[in-house]
């Protein structure tokens, strides 16, 4: 292809690639973008009986919780109103619809949930 | 060739290894310095189920009791932000409980309701709560 036909075609495809964004899900609802991000949670919260170091208590359970309280809990996690070292640079990293995104989906989840 | 490669091999290696140590379940070991309460359950009695059933059912310091917001198995919340607590850790609730009664977590409903609460009456609230049947898991099995 010629440059230019190529540098048209970025010009549309690469505003078209960005006004993909999921929108925030349903109550209730998940979506590829909420499983996604939640793959790096698994690190302490799908390691079954995993505890923190100190203080030294279980990583809860998070499948299944109501969404809203999860919204709440990484919200304020991010603003650094709810502390925990971990939770806190976990939090900082997700946006709003992130957050909306991860709730939705770990709400979704069900006791001995098979993917 | 190899005077290329090892340094590659090297970086390689290094990036790599710098990747694994940010492992969150090591962060525990880096906590900043607490003074005072510690959040820690550990200290607390071993919890007795039936013990802690009175507990979730009797209205406390707060006016209310665990189950009038939470359901009698922690199950039913009255509104869609209080968390589901049937089936969770002793120890997570324990923590949660005790973070809200000495003050390291603040929130307008459940620091009045834990006030008043005794370490026996956590850990025996925590044991029956933990005990009810769960809607919740881990992420084990994504």
């Amino acid at each position: 292809m010629r440059p230019t036909m190529i540098a048209a075609c970025l010009a549309l495809a690469l505003p078209l690639a960005a006004t993909a964004q999921t929108a925030p899900p349903a109550e209730g609802k998940s979506n590829d973008k909420g499983a996604e991000l939640t793959y790096t949670c698994q690190g302490c919260h799908g390691v079954t009986g995993y505890k923190n170091a100190y203080p030294n208590y279980h990583v809860p359970r998070i499948g299944g919780q109501s969404q809203q309280y999860l919204v709440n809990a990484l919200t304020e996690y991010k603003k650094g109103t709810r502390k925990h070292p971990t939770m806190q640079a976990q939090a900082t990293s997700f946006s709003d619809a992130d957050i909306a995104a991860i709730a939705a989906y770990l709400s979704s989840l069900k006791p001995n949930h098979k993917k | 060739m190899t005077t290329l490669r090892l340094p590659a091999v090297l970086a390689l290696t290094l990036a790599l290894a710098a990747c694994s140590g940010g492992e969150a379940p090591a962060e525990g070991h880096a906590a900043p310095e607490r003074t005072g309460p510690t959040e820690s359950s550990a200290g607390l009695p071993k919890g007795v189920i039936a013990d802690g059933e009175k507990v979730a059912t009797t209205a406390g310091s707060g006016g209310q009791a665990c189950a009038d917001c939470h359901g009698k198995d922690g199950n039913t919340p009255l509104d869609p932000s209080y968390p589901l607590l049937g089936g969770q850790y002793a120890d997570y609730i324990e923590h949660a409980l005790v973070a809200y009664r000495d003050g390291q977590r603040e929130h307008a409903l459940m620091s009045p309701q834990a006030k008043g609460l005794t370490d026996k009456q956590i850990a025996d609230v925590a044991a029956y709560f933990a005990s009810q049947p769960t809607k919740l898991t881990d992420l084990s099995h994504m």
